[in-house]
């Protein structure tokens, strides 16, 4: 059994039931070679970053699941044939995975869901504030270049006899 | 005869050796939408000073994020 994760854009103007029904066949695949799925999310329409099938918007779906190859084959197979599905991407990401562990996991999730809903709540703050984080890195990374090129200047002479007292030398 | 002007370059650090918490994932476009220039392009490593090890990593996400049409081959980034 191995992991897997899929990700599949089906044409934006398509009905809701029948992108239900490109999973629903895709899971029933999975399911039907013992496979776990773990994982079923809507990602909804998204712009693409270029045309796919001169379609500039497409309708994202990812899937997590343990599976084994031979099922991986069928569904890239069906999304070959199917009009519907305009690109699909599958990454292996572990090689090979404990069935019953993720079942025990996938309960555990679902019991901490029920129990405290609070908890995603709390996920969705954290991940605007890393983004906040990364901004402000770049923002530093900006005000320090100037300085190093702009080399003896009257505000630096403290930093950079720290620094490179070599260069005082020379400049005397 | 004047001084030579020597520059001293920054020590750079890997940021994402400095962040842990800073994971490369080729889902999460955020991120990566900063190591590429505005044409889409993968900025080298010797400008931000990843490691070795995170920029094979960077490169792969990426590449996995344009297969999947989550960022451009070309083009400008505007999602």
């Amino acid at each position: 059994m191995r992991r897997y994760e899929t990700i599949f854009i089906v044409r934006p103007n398509i009905a809701e039931d029948e992108i239900d029904a490109v999973i629903n066949k895709t899971s029933s695949i999975i399911e039907g070679d013992g496979g776990i799925i773990i994982r079923i999310d809507k990602w909804g329409l998204k712009k693409l970053a270029y045309l796919i099938k001169k379609e500039s918007q497409g309708y994202y779906v990812y899937l997590d699941y343990a599976g084994i190859p031979a099922s991986v084959s069928e569904i890239e197979r069906i999304f070959r044939i199917d009009d519907k599905v305009l690109k699909y991407l599958t990454i292996k990401l572990a090689d090979s995975c404990d069935p019953e562990a993720i079942k025990e996991e996938l309960a555990s999730i679902e019991a901490a869901l029920t129990s405290a809903e609070d908890e995603t709540k709390e996920e969705e703050k954290v991940s605007p504030a890393k983004a906040a984080e990364t901004t402000t890195e770049e923002e530093v990374k900006e005000d320090e270049s100037p300085s190093e090129t702009a080399g003896i200047s009257a505000e630096n002479e403290a930093k950079e006899d720290e620094e490179s007292p070599s260069e005082e030398k020379q400049a005397d | 005869m004047p001084p030579k002007k020597r520059i001293f370059p920054r020590q750079k650090v890997c940021r994402f050796c400095a962040d842990k918490s800073l994971v490369i994932d080729y889902k999460e476009v955020r991120t990566l939408r900063n190591f590429v220039t505005e044409r889409g392009k993968i900025i080298p490593s010797r400008i931000y000073g990843n490691c070795a090890k995170h920029q094979r990593k960077l490169t792969d996400a990426i590449k996995k994020a344009r297969q999947i049409a989550l960022m451009p081959y070309t083009g400008p980034t505007y999602l």
